[in-house]
């Protein structure tokens, strides 16, 4: 298993585009599982064939999904909500119903489904395919759930600190006043399942983490413009921030205006990180055959040499 | 005549035993409350703590709800259906929150 090969950028760049170029081109010798998580869903429309949550064969060796968030988002609602009914023995003062109708507006929920969609799909497909290349949605949103595992875990860990002071005051209570009305719940680290549920969370977030920051090849789509060079320059910074490493910066659509003279800027703003360019296609992307006229063969030899490191 | 006063005796005896027996449960009982009285006492702190860290646990995983920093909500779903006991401290809490120095001061013994 080769690493994920994410593609990131401002809407519009062509994301979608040269990640299905460079799935048609791996496919001759890989096999290939290509996901979109772009919740405006146009991978299809490139491949010509309507995807779904279930993979598409494309060719024989490429295979195509869309990862409906929503549908995501509320499978794993209807869990919770069914784990929470089984498990109170009484409707507790908060309203439930109101209660997981603000969940789905609330803060990380998007992100979390995203995270979570991409972990089932890693675990599930890792031994089946050589490489998973993501599709990924607008920026903030990316950004949001690549930096949500760092940032969760130190929420996890805090709590799992303020849990054990709260078991350790258990045992303390327990062996001094074992009929005390403050002990409620076991005081033993293992039995407490609360603990445990802490530490699978932070385990499920420590491998989301690695697999961004050791298992992914990261590509950050970029035309000649100065938008989406400037976002590209915040995806770079945010990356670095979290530790994440950018593996390639793809400059697309190169001779298309004659706006040139930011290719020398894209070069300075990322000198460390090698920077490809695929040309524009004369006419359109209609169909899966004109993704052969893209070159990637730069980019594809890059993220092979890395593979054998 | 020595036969009976032999059962009197003994009878007596056993009495006496019953007596002893039951003063001694009695003592024991006493005993009993006086340290339980001095557990509790020696422990209300700890309880106490015990009890605010467990409410303050269930604030930090909801606070989203009012509006304090907190771990995103999904967490929080997650790890609900096992703090049923915690969410009762922190709703037995909330009540308390009309007076809460009070409380403090009740648990201190500052009158």
């Amino acid at each position: 298993m080769g690493r994920h090969i994410f593609f990131l950028g401002k809407g519009g760049v062509g994301k979608s585009t040269l990640s299905s170029a460079l799935a048609c081109k791996m496919q001759e010798t890989k096999k290939i599982l290509h996901i979109s998580l772009d919740p405006a869903h146009n991978l299809g429309d490139i491949y010509g064939k309507r995807l779904s949550e279930r993979k598409v064969s494309i060719t024989a060796n490429l295979q195509a999904l869309e990862v409906d968030l929503s549908l995501w988002m509320d499978r794993y609602l209807q869990w919770s909500r069914e784990e929470l009914k089984r498990q109170y023995s009484y409707n507790v003062t908060i309203n439930l119903d109101s209660f997981f109708n603000i969940l789905k507006y609330s803060p990380g929920t998007e992100e979390y489904a995203v995270l979570w969609a991409i972990e089932q799909i890693c675990k599930e497909n890792e031994q089946v395919y050589d490489t998973l290349i993501f599709d990924t949605p607008p920026t903030a949103l990316s950004l949001r759930f690549l930096s949500m595992p760092s940032l969760s875990m130190r929420w996890v860990s805090e709590l799992r600190k303020m849990r054990e002071k709260i078991l350790a005051g258990r045992q303390t209570l327990l062996r001094i006043n074992p009929e005390s009305q403050s002990l409620r719940g076991t005081a033993r680290k293992e039995d407490d399942q609360v603990y445990g549920k802490l530490a699978q969370i932070h385990y499920r977030l420590e491998y989301m983490y690695n697999l961004f920051k050791m298992k992914s090849y990261l590509v950050v789509v970029v035309n000649e413009d100065k938008l989406s060079l400037a976002e590209s320059v915040r995806i770079k910074e945010e990356l670095a921030r979290l530790e994440i490493p950018l593996s390639a910066v793809c400059l697309n659509k190169t001779g298309c205006t004659d706006l040139d003279e930011t290719t020398p800027q894209i070069k300075s703003a990322f000198p460390d990180i090698p920077v490809f360019s695929s040309e524009i296609v004369p006419g359109r992307i209609n169909s899966i055959n004109d993704l052969a006229g893209i070159n990637l063969d730069d980019l594809l030899s890059d993220y092979l040499s890395g593979e054998n490191i | 005549m020595r036969a009976f006063s032999l059962k009197g005796l003994k009878e007596e005896g056993i009495s006496r035993m019953n007596i002893l027996r039951i003063l001694l449960e009695k003592i024991k009982r006493l005993l009993g409350i006086i340290t339980a009285v001095h557990r509790g006492k020696a422990t209300d702190i700890i309880a106490f703590e015990l009890t605010e860290r467990e409410n303050i646990f269930m604030v930090l995983l909801l606070g989203s709800l009012i509006g304090l920093p907190s771990p995103p909500t999904i967490f929080a779903l997650e790890l609900l259906p096992l703090l049923e006991k915690e969410m009762e401290v922190m709703v037995a809490r909330n009540d308390l929150s009309q007076d809460p120095l009070g409380a403090l001061m009740g648990m201190l013994n500052i009158d």
